[in-house]
């Protein structure tokens, strides 16, 4: 089901340069945020993505397992280091995962309801009563529960599998069901991108961010040879990127994260970090990786050259695509840089709209930085 | 009393509105038990579309009437569903925004951690009930449920922000668009009771072209789902003073998990409940009329209380002889209350041949000598 070969384009003019760097782009954000792509199949967002990138990038071709594989030369006048992908500067890989966490539609019963499973780390307990997108047909389900009438207290301090829970998409009958929708059908939450003061309110931003931060980036010729991967599976065991990285085979690489704000009422100021608003999020360490202490502190050098806050991650919590790009071929030197995000993994997720435009500009200068001085 | 003059609403186009179309508008009307004026006008207009006159009382309740062919004066049947709906209320305001709520209304806590909200404020405010994300949970976390004074409300907006702009005691509904699920049935938080009142409606408007010998007056009542008593269905009754009175609510639809009894099935028609709150002729009434017109029902046992304005209406007065019906509605009290709008039609038109076939003379109290 996944489109293979070359969908490459040559860009054609002159590089329109920002004094600044290069701007974050909100409608990318918005449109990838509103598409459905759950582990395994990304291709809705996968085709925004190539809308939006493929009249600015040199290469672009979509590999086997699906990942989405952009290349950039430098600007003419650019780094001078003649080595590289494409002789010039150290070669760059920045990454971004296109999956989000849902469902599948494992069982059709006699009587119509659905049962699903999970795919990707989702808690059972925010989807009672909870609205989801079905299949492609644009067909909507609701996770049943039984009224409060009927229960008991005791039933209410139970917590119900997501095994146990079952879809209702309005069907009686099983022969009813199937010709709205198929077994193994992947299944969203319906969830539509808003905005209120500087909050977007969205689902799956992690990592569609990363996404739109990428998109963003190369919409202007970078300072170092770039590889631009949107990366499938992550939420399933970090495996897209994991073979993108061998393919690529990057100097280095820099992940682009959507990731998880502590901030909840009562935390502790330890606990609350990173948070939302707070700038680009740089991680140390995670269950996956140990982010290379050179590119860190180059990031947090070029953060504070240029006055962009940063922040950092809480150590030991979660994993990313870098882990994975770290181990590939020879090591690659890789670090994260995220946005924080509330409520993650969920139907509604908070950002920052200033965020991800911080994290377009600490890359953008980084990329810089790093054409100039990595060795 | 408050009355007020007939409000022609007709011309707006209501009056070709399907009953999806009427489901989507009632259920979009905010309002919790004692915060219902915040849609009394729409209520009213409602009515109004088919009503002969629309008056509304000191305590909210919303009354349209149909006046019969009888002569005066002529015997009174009450339609009653309340138009009162499960909500919150802004309790406190934390250190960072964070907001609690205390509810009005039965929720099981489980159904609400992730889902959306609006908080009345001028202008409304979007909120989400705040979850922590799997990779923050400790181990064993996700195995017990959140109690509710553990939920709070985000806003994502700075703690100045939220202390403008949102007052302790601001009402706060669950925010969910219809969905439309398959054979037309929707889902959506409210139907209890705007199912209801979508029937007071439909059947005001097979009234108005099949006049019943009797006044009929469908009653948009108050404070049902809050309190000991349902405020509404027993103030309305008593000024009414009404022959019979009968509740439009919803009935537990068919679910997996349930014990046979206590559901209907959803697109079975409307549930004709029996029992200590229903009186038995009414009752009979009510299912020979659903046998002459032709409409599917079910029986709904309920043998002491009824669970609706029904409970009130007929201890109000001088006593009342009371009937129930249910639209069928699966998963009660949460943001997706699915009915199917058949149903709704099916109810009404049971209701408009019943109404339309009362004897001029009968009387609830029999006189034997």
């Amino acid at each position: 089901m996944k489109a293979k070969g070359r969908v490459a384009t040559k860009r054609g003019g002159a590089a329109f340069r920002r004094p600044g760097g290069a701007r974050f782009e909100e409608r990318f954000l918005e449109s990838f945020s509103n598409a459905d792509g759950p582990s395994g199949w990304e291709a809705p967002v996968r085709e925004l993505v190539v809308e939006a990138v493929r009249d600015h990038v040199d290469e672009l071709s979509v590999d086997a397992m699906g990942n989405l594989v952009a290349h950039v030369s430098p600007a003419r006048g650019g780094a001078k280091a003649a080595r590289g992908k494409r002789g010039r500067g150290p070669h760059v890989m920045l990454c971004a995962h296109m999956d989000e966490v849902g469902f599948m539609v494992t069982a059709v019963e006699k009587d119509g309801r659905l049962r699903i499973r999970k795919v990707g780390g989702i808690d059972p307990r925010i989807l009672l009563g909870q609205v989801v997108r079905v299949g492609t047909n644009g067909a909507r389900g609701v996770v049943g529960v039984l009224p409060a009438h009927l229960l008991t207290n005791a039933d209410m301090t139970k917590v119900t599998p997501i095994e146990d829970l079952f879809l209702d998409i309005g069907a009686s009958s099983r022969e009813e069901a199937l010709q709205a929708i198929s077994l193994g059908d992947l299944v969203a939450f319906d969830t539509t991108y808003e905005a209120w003061g500087t909050v977007r309110k969205g689902k799956a931003f992690d990592d569609r961010v990363g996404c739109a931060v990428l998109a963003s980036l190369v919409q202007r010729r970078p300072p170092v040879p770039l590889t631009a991967v949107w990366a499938v599976q992550e939420e399933i065991g970090l495996r897209g990127a994991a073979a993108a990285a061998r393919r690529v085979s990057p100097d280095l690489a820099i992940v682009l994260e959507g990731t998880a704000s502590g901030e909840t009422p009562g935390a502790s100021p330890e606990e609350m970090q990173p948070r939302m608003g707070g700038g680009p999020t740089l991680t140390v360490q995670d269950r996956s990786l140990m982010a290379d202490a050179r590119l860190v502190e180059l990031l947090e050098r070029t953060a504070k050259r240029w006055k962009i806050p940063t922040q950092w991650k809480r150590p030991g919590v979660g994993g990313t695509d870098a882990g994975r790009i770290a181990l590939s071929g020879a090591g690659v030197p890789a670090a994260v840089v995220s946005v924080a995000c509330r409520y993650i993994h969920a139907p509604a997720a908070y950002l920052d709209i200033r965020d991800p435009q911080r994290v377009v500009d600490l890359v953008w200068h980084a990329l810089g930085a790093i054409g100039k001085e990595w060795t | 009393m408050e009355k007020r003059a007939t409000r022609p609403a007709r011309g707006d186009g209501k009056d070709e509105w399907s009953t999806d179309e009427w489901l989507r508008h009632l259920t979009a009307l905010p309002g919790v038990a004692g915060h219902e004026h915040i849609s009394h006008r729409a209520i009213e207009d409602a009515f109004g579309v088919f009503a002969d006159r629309v008056e509304r009382d000191r305590i909210g309740n919303v009354y349209g009437w149909i006046e019969g062919t009888g002569t005066a004066p002529r015997p009174r049947a009450m339609l009653a569903a309340h138009t009162d709906r499960i909500g919150f209320l802004i309790s406190r305001i934390e250190k960072g925004g964070y907001l609690r709520v205390v509810a009005v209304g039965g929720f099981d806590p489980r159904t609400l951690p992730a889902k959306e909200v609006v908080i009345h404020a001028k202008p409304p405010v979007v909120a989400v009930f705040g979850t922590k994300p799997p990779h923050l949970q400790k181990r064993g976390e996700a195995e017990k449920v959140t109690p509710f004074e553990e939920l709070y409300l985000d806003t994502g907006l700075p703690e100045a922000v939220v202390r403008r702009r949102v007052p302790v005691g601001t009402l706060v509904m669950l925010r969910q668009k219809p969905v439309g699920l398959l054979k037309s049935r929707l889902a959506s938080p409210g139907m209890d009771d705007r199912a209801g009142v979508a029937v007071l409606v439909r059947t005001l408007q097979a009234l108005r072209s099949r006049r019943p010998a009797w006044d009929v007056i469908a009653v948009g009542t108050v404070e049902e789902e809050d309190g000991q008593i349902c405020l509404g269905a027993r103030t309305s009754a008593e000024r009414l003073r009404p022959e019979i009175g009968i509740a439009i609510d919803v009935s537990h639809g068919d679910m997996p998990g349930t014990r046979e009894g206590d559901t209907v099935p959803l697109g079975g028609g409307p549930a004709l409940c029996m029992g200590a709150n229903i009186h038995p002729v009414v009752f009979e009434g009510l299912r020979g009329a659903a046998r002459s017109a032709g409409v599917p029902f079910s029986v709904e046992v309920s043998p002491a209380s009824s669970g609706t304005d029904a409970m009130d209406i007929q201890i109000a007065s001088l006593g009342v002889a009371t009937g129930v019906l249910g639209v069928p509605c699966r998963y009660m009290h949460t943001g997706v209350e699915v009915v199917e709008p058949r149903d709704v039609d099916r109810t009404a038109s049971l209701l408009a041949h019943y109404l339309a076939g009362l004897e001029p003379d009968w009387r609830a109290v029999e006189v034997l000598k």
